[in-house]
């Protein structure tokens, strides 16, 4: 079964790539991963934290290379958020793209390979999709990208390259000062690593995902990435490229080292504050509407990185929570800002104005753009504050500070939003050149679609919130106990 | 029936590979001497015949392994076999290469064939060699060889240049190798096995730590490792592209078997000294290669860089000398071989219809060109490690085998060092896929329409597309070559590694012999 969603659209891509098909086909191939993935929720089971559906076969015993997948609740919801973007990726292209069988190809290339990464339970093989997303999102971003798209791409190369050396170091470190010697998530036993070797896992963890999430010193590729690439293409990168980083970090920080994890919390409570801050602070200098989403992009990582360091049950779901719903808006935010610049032709926010107008403007659009900017700012009846309450609420016993931090953060991404709103939405729209063509409704099928999602789960949260509780509840424990035994030791040593 | 009846004590069963391809080549030069021009066409076909009877041979040697031949002069255990196999599956693809160029470049057809084939034999004498002289004889066959193809357009003044400096370079280093061989001579009290030295070596001192020196510069001009690796761009550059391919991968490949049986057999008692001179080698090779690469402009030139640089990737297994170093160093070589040849047909291809490898000269050529495009970018990329293709799991290996071995200063500059080279590989296939046709360059505005059908061109094709669909493939199924490359360290005494299967499948086969005599006994006794 989870065979069929890495299959199937890499199959496909190469259908493509032979110059078969077309959009449709890959519209097709995009959805019936969607498809599977919606039927899997049916059949999940609510009880169990571990890993479901498993399938394993031997692939290279020789190096510990097994192909094994499974899902657990994340899991299940990034698979699903990574179909539904490729879906609506899909969809948001412009029918008359360049060289559209390479494009789709690419997209469905990428999509495949990360529901491999999200699926896989073994080290190597988590390593060999996350490698495998290089080249169709270089090239994604390289050809079909406007302006700096050259120096964007391979910014975005070479910091994702870079990740890779950490990562793929401290999984070999893993496997081979581990007893037995393996890759598979499932039989690794951290426990009889010492502290130091721990700590110094977990760095390189952090540094790897860091730079894909991204968190805030490893960043910079970002505003250029999001910025110079196609809006499809940067919704992907958004909504599910950047889940990789997070989920990286989760899987392979939180739950593999969490005796370190515990360890480091602190420190991690106070980086995901600064993150947001500094997310939040550079958005408002931008000028254009892209980079801005760009930089609240980063901001949103810091309440990620602060959840997961209280490690408590209520901000562990909050965490996936907000994977879901980042991924969602800002997919939403992509999709609207593409929009308005396929229409009215600029992105920059000293020349549009008054986009709302009912008759000239273009009011849709706009209204779908409020809507996305308050689900990204955090104001309730939106999945945003869902996702953002519940690590505030979870966060705020064990680091009360970075918590109010996290909260100041909050208040300033409404700022920048209704900066944006109001250089965007509101005011008059200029005489000369306000002509702007229509939005035809398949444009606006997308848009409407994650804004739905948005307000529903805003609305209904126990639909998403339950999927990944029972993960959420057993990972605390772990890292709880990982702490009182770090206690208890301490005190053995004062004593 | 065996030819080779009366000289049975010789074991010379062991060098038939190497006789099919002498034969091939004697008959190559006689039809060619005989037929002149009228036969020009079927000259490669004889070789790839004779290659091809040559693989067969090498697979037919797998089954009966002949670690003592000649007196103990020759050796064709496993790891043998596999490197004469990576030597003659080079030399097979390099006149798949080589044709069209020979017909298009105007120079005369027969000779090089045998030149080619008489660096085969050369290289494939060399994987087996276990004595001093006859290491020094092939040496030289493959070297001499090497100098007479990289001139071999000869009114090109660049391939001249190449092959005078190729020479010199050549000539010197082989005779820095021959005095390391006759300081072992002296120090064994006059032995030329290796084995033999090897046992002398043990109290060898100052004199001993000279000659292992001496030894790897020789060896390491051929691996083409930093500081020895000058010739490589400069050769690279100016020989024929099909020549450049064959020095790349079969040149190469017998060097790292020289390399292998050398150090393991002669200096077993020094392992530590010459594991920290070559781990320095490595780290420099792989710096230095993938670091000058970036700034190449020409194609072969940049591939040149690039190889020196893969060297160092190869060099780790080397250096850890383990069994799973040794098996992922044979593995990375017959991954290299696909690839590296696989991007050679594209370069040849190329040249042979726009007349450059200036890498600026690609721009745009997706359009002209989709098949030439895709190899291309396929090849270069798997050489860069990206996943699924075959350099991928090729550094796999030998990063895990690094790092379990405890490597991990080689394997983090190999981490990087093969980030670095992503990025050039990747301004490669940038130039082809990405530029937009406006983009495009004037060789590629002016790409002919690719006739398949003249001389020499199937040959082209047939090998793009084996190549193609071994790097895509070999790393998925690496498996049964994993396992081969492992087999052949284990197998190959030399080494030094025994199988743990082995003595136990012997044991229980005499105790199963031993019961079956006993169960006859028995119920003849009832």
């Amino acid at each position: 079964m989870l065979s069929v969603l890495i299959a199937l659209p890499i199959l496909g891509s190469l259908l493509l790539f032979l110059g078969l098909g077309g959009r449709k086909l890959a519209v097709v191939l995009s959805g019936i991963p969607l498809a599977i993935s919606l039927l899997l929720f049916r059949g999940f089971d609510l009880q169990t934290a571990g890993m479901q559906w498993l399938e394993r076969w031997d692939w290279i015993p020789q190096v510990g290379l097994n192909y094994s997948l499974g899902l657990d609740g994340l899991s299940l919801l990034m698979v699903a958020l990574n179909g539904l973007i490729t879906l609506i990726a899909v969809l948001t292209t412009e029918p008359d793209v360049k060289r559209p069988n390479l494009f789709y190809g690419l997209i469905l290339l990428m999509s495949g390979a990360v529901n491999g990464a999200f699926a896989a339970q073994n080290l190597i093989l988590f390593f060999l999709f996350y490698e495998l997303v290089l080249i169709p999102i270089y090239l994604l971003i390289s050809i079909w990208g406007s302006g700096k798209r050259d120096y964007a791409a391979i910014k975005f190369l070479i910091y994702t390259a870079v990740s890779a050396i950490f990562l793929l170091g401290a999984f070999l470190a893993i496997y081979w000062i581990g007893d037995p010697h393996s890759f598979e998530l499932a039989e690794i036993r951290i426990a009889d690593f010492s502290p130091a070797v721990q700590t110094l896992l977990l760095l390189a963890v952090i540094v790897a995902f860091g730079i894909k999430m991204p968190l805030i010193p490893f960043h910079t590729w970002l505003p250029d990435a999001y910025g110079e690439s196609s809006p499809p293409v940067a919704m992907l990168l958004g909504g599910a490229l950047s889940k990789l980083g997070t989920y990286g970090l989760f899987r392979f920080g939180l739950q593999l080292l969490p005796q370190a994890w515990a360890d480091l919390g602190g420190i991690l409570a106070w980086w995901g504050a600064i993150a947001v801050l500094a997310g939040a602070l550079a958005a408002i200098a931008q000028k254009d509407i892209k980079r801005m989403v760009a930089y609240s992009s980063i901001g949103h990582m810091g309440y990620i990185l602060l959840g997961m360091a209280a490690a408590t049950p209520i901000s562990l779901t909050g965490v996936m929570v907000q994977m879901v719903s980042h991924g969602l808006i800002l997919a939403l935010l992509f999709d609207l800002v593409g929009l308005v610049e396929r229409k009215v032709g600029t992105r920059d926010l000293d020349v549009l104005n008054g986009l709302l107008n009912p008759i000239r403007g273009l009011p849709g659009i706009s209204a779908l753009l409020i809507l996305g900017g308050m689900a990204s700012a955090g104001i309730p009846g939106l999945v945003g504050f869902v996702a953002e309450f519940l690590i505030f609420q979870g966060s705020y016993s064990d680091f009360p500070l970075p918590t109010l931090i996290g909260i100041l953060g909050t208040g300033l991404t409404a700022v920048y939003f209704v900066i944006l709103l109001n250089r965007t939405c509101f005011g008059k729209l200029d005489n000369r050149t306000a002509y702007y063509p229509r939005v035809e409704n398949w444009e606006r099928i997308p848009g409407v679609t994650l804004a739905a999602l948005i307000l529903w789960f805003g609305i209904q949260p126990m639909n998403l919130v339950k999927w990944p509780q029972p993960l959420a509840f057993t990972l605390s424990t772990q890292v709880a106990q990982a702490q009182t035994i770090m206690l208890a030791e301490a005190t053995d040593l004062a004593e | 029936m065996d030819i080779f009846a009366p000289t049975a004590s010789l074991h010379a069963g062991a060098i038939w590979p190497e006789v099919v391809v002498t034969l091939t080549l004697l008959l190559v030069l006689v039809v060619d001497l005989v037929g002149g021009s009228s036969v020009r066409k079927s000259l490669p076909v004889l070789s790839i015949l004779g290659l091809v009877g040559a693989l067969v041979t090498l697979v037919l040697q797998w089954q009966q392994p002949q670690p003592e031949s000649f007196l103990g002069s020759f050796a064709a255990d496993p790891v043998s076999i596999l490197f004469r196999g990576l030597v003659v599956g080079t030399a097979l693809l390099t006149v798949m290469m080589a044709e069209r160029y020979i017909v298009q470049s105007g120079t005369a057809t027969g000779e090089f064939y045998v030149l080619l084939l008489t660096a085969t034999v050369g290289g494939m004498f060399l994987s087996g060699a276990t004595d001093l002289i006859m290491v020094f004889v092939a040496l030289e066959t493959l070297g001499i060889a090497s100098y007479l193809m990289a001139g071999y357009t000869k009114k090109d003044p660049r391939s001249s240049e190449a092959a005078l400096k190729y020479l010199l370079i050549g000539a010197s280093s082989t005779a820095i190798f021959l005095y390391g061989m006759s300081l072992l001579y002296g120090l064994s009290g006059g032995q030329t096995h290796l084995e033999a030295i090897a046992l002398h070596m043990g109290d060898a001192g100052l004199v001993g730590i000279i000659a292992l020196v001496l030894c790897i510069g020789g060896i390491g001009f051929k691996l083409a490792a930093v500081p020895f690796h000058q010739w490589t761009p400069d050769v690279y550059e100016g020989s024929p592209t099909p020549v450049v391919a064959f020095l790349s991968v079969g040149s190469k490949a017998a060097g790292f078997a020289l390399a292998v049986r050398f150090l393991a057999t002669v200096f077993p008692a020094m392992t530590e000294e010459w594991q920290a001179v070559l781990s320095v080698l490595a780290i420099l090779t792989m710096v230095l290669g993938n670091v000058v690469a970036i700034t190449q402009t020409r194609l072969k030139r940049l591939l040149a860089y690039s190889s020196i640089g893969q060297a160092g990737f190869v060099l780790i297994g080397l250096v850890v000398g383990t069994e799973a170093g040794y098996a992922s160093l044979i593995f990375y070589l017959l991954v290299y071989l696909v690839m590296n040849l696989g991007a050679f047909l594209c370069i040849t291809l190329f040249s042979l219809k726009t007349g450059t490898d200036e890498i600026n000269e690609y721009s745009g050529l997706y359009q002209k060109d989709p098949f030439l495009t895709l190899c291309l970018s396929i090849c270069l990329l798997s050489l860069g490690g990206l996943p699924p293709l075959a350099g991928f799991f090729g550094k796999l290996y030998l990063f895990w085998a690094g790092w379990q071995a405890g490597a991990y200063t080689l394997v983090l500059v190999g981490l990087v060092t093969s980030v670095i080279s992503i990025y050039y590989y990747v301004r490669v296939v940038k130039t082809i896929v990405v530029k937009e046709p406006q983009e495009m360059s004037v060789s590629v505005q002016n790409y002919p329409e690719t006739n398949w059908q003249e001389e020499g061109m199937q040959a082209l094709r047939v090998g793009m597309v084996f190549t193609l669909v071994a790097t895509i493939f070999a790393g998925i199924l690496s498996n049964p070559l994993f396992t081969l490359s492992t087999q052949a360290v284990e197998q190959s005494p030399f080494l030094g590694f025994p199988t743990a299967q082995a003595p136990t499948s012997e044991s229980t086969r005499l105790q199963a012999r031993v019961d079956g005599a006993l169960g006859a006994f028995t119920t003849a006794d009832g």
